[in-house]
């Protein structure tokens, strides 16, 4: 018997019969899905925020938040500083310490 | 150890670098973005909202004071290096120590006044809001600290002093 034989593997594939999936396939596998899920639900409070942090949702929102608190505080920082110094500036400029 | 304790101190070690990384970065690069220490007047024209125009009168104004500002430093500095000399290794003070003393005074006084008629001017130059704030601050920024050092060192104001 020749198995190489391409004709014949190809009608043998196409006789090949697909089951029907059985009737509520879907909400079956997504009720296993929350079952499975809540018998692995954490137990204690510690075990809850550590799951919550790596949820990428959280976790790529949490550090946009993080880049743009920290940009704008060091950029209002940065201001003050450079206005401090621009001060120092004029003053040194202006009034020797002889003078205040 | 705990494996949510160690994510939980490792997110917050990661939160904080990250935080403290943006921070320091956005600090230095709007202290680089701001600075022009080439200028003396880059806080007037920023602090008071100065224009072209307004700039340019108080910079005549300011290079008209330098010098003369300079003149006084540099006899106050003169004076102070002759008062060294005077006093030297002695052990009271002479009457030549005491007029260099009054005449660093008269100096020091002289350069209070031409500063403060330049603060004058400079403020006149400005709009009248603005003019009246420049005012108020430079005399905060110059005579009030003096004032709050003599004041605490009054024996009125100081509970340390008894006669």
């Amino acid at each position: 018997m020749n198995t190489d034989d391409p004709q014949l593997s190809g009608l043998l594939r196409q006789a090949r019969a697909v089951p029907d999936l059985p009737p509520r396939f879907a909400q079956q596998v997504w009720q296993r899905i929350e079952a499975d899920e809540a018998a692995a639900a954490p137990t204690s409070w510690l075990d809850a925020l550590a799951s919550w942090i790596l949820r990428p949702r959280f976790a790529v929102a949490g550090i946009a938040l993080l880049l743009l608190s920290g940009i704008l505080a060091g950029t209002m920082s940065g201001r003050e500083i450079s206005r401090h110094e621009a001060q120092q500036n004029y003053l040194a400029s202006v009034a020797p310490h002889s003078a205040r | 150890m705990n494996r949510s304790l160690i994510i939980l101190i490792g997110a917050l070690a990661l939160g904080g670098a990250i935080f403290a990384g943006s921070f320091f970065a956005a600090r230095h690069a709007t202290v680089l973005c701001c600075e022009n220490p080439n200028d003396d007047l880059s806080w007037l024209q920023n602090e008071f909202h100065l224009d072209a125009a307004e700039l340019a009168r108080i910079r005549t104004l300011h290079e008209g004071y330098l010098p003369q500002c300079g003149a006084i430093c540099a006899q106050i500095a003169a004076r102070k290096q002759e008062l060294a000399a005077l006093v030297g290794n002695s052990t009271n003070l002479t009457a030549a120590a005491q007029a260099k003393l009054a005449e660093i005074a008269a100096l020091r006084q002289q350069c209070q006044s031409n500063m403060l008629q330049h603060f004058v001017a400079v403020s006149q130059a400005m709009p009248p809001a603005q003019g009246e704030r420049y005012l108020a601050e430079m005399k905060r920024l110059t005579l009030e600290s003096h004032e709050q050092m003599e004041q605490s060192m009054s024996p009125e104001t100081s509970h340390e002093h008894h006669h």
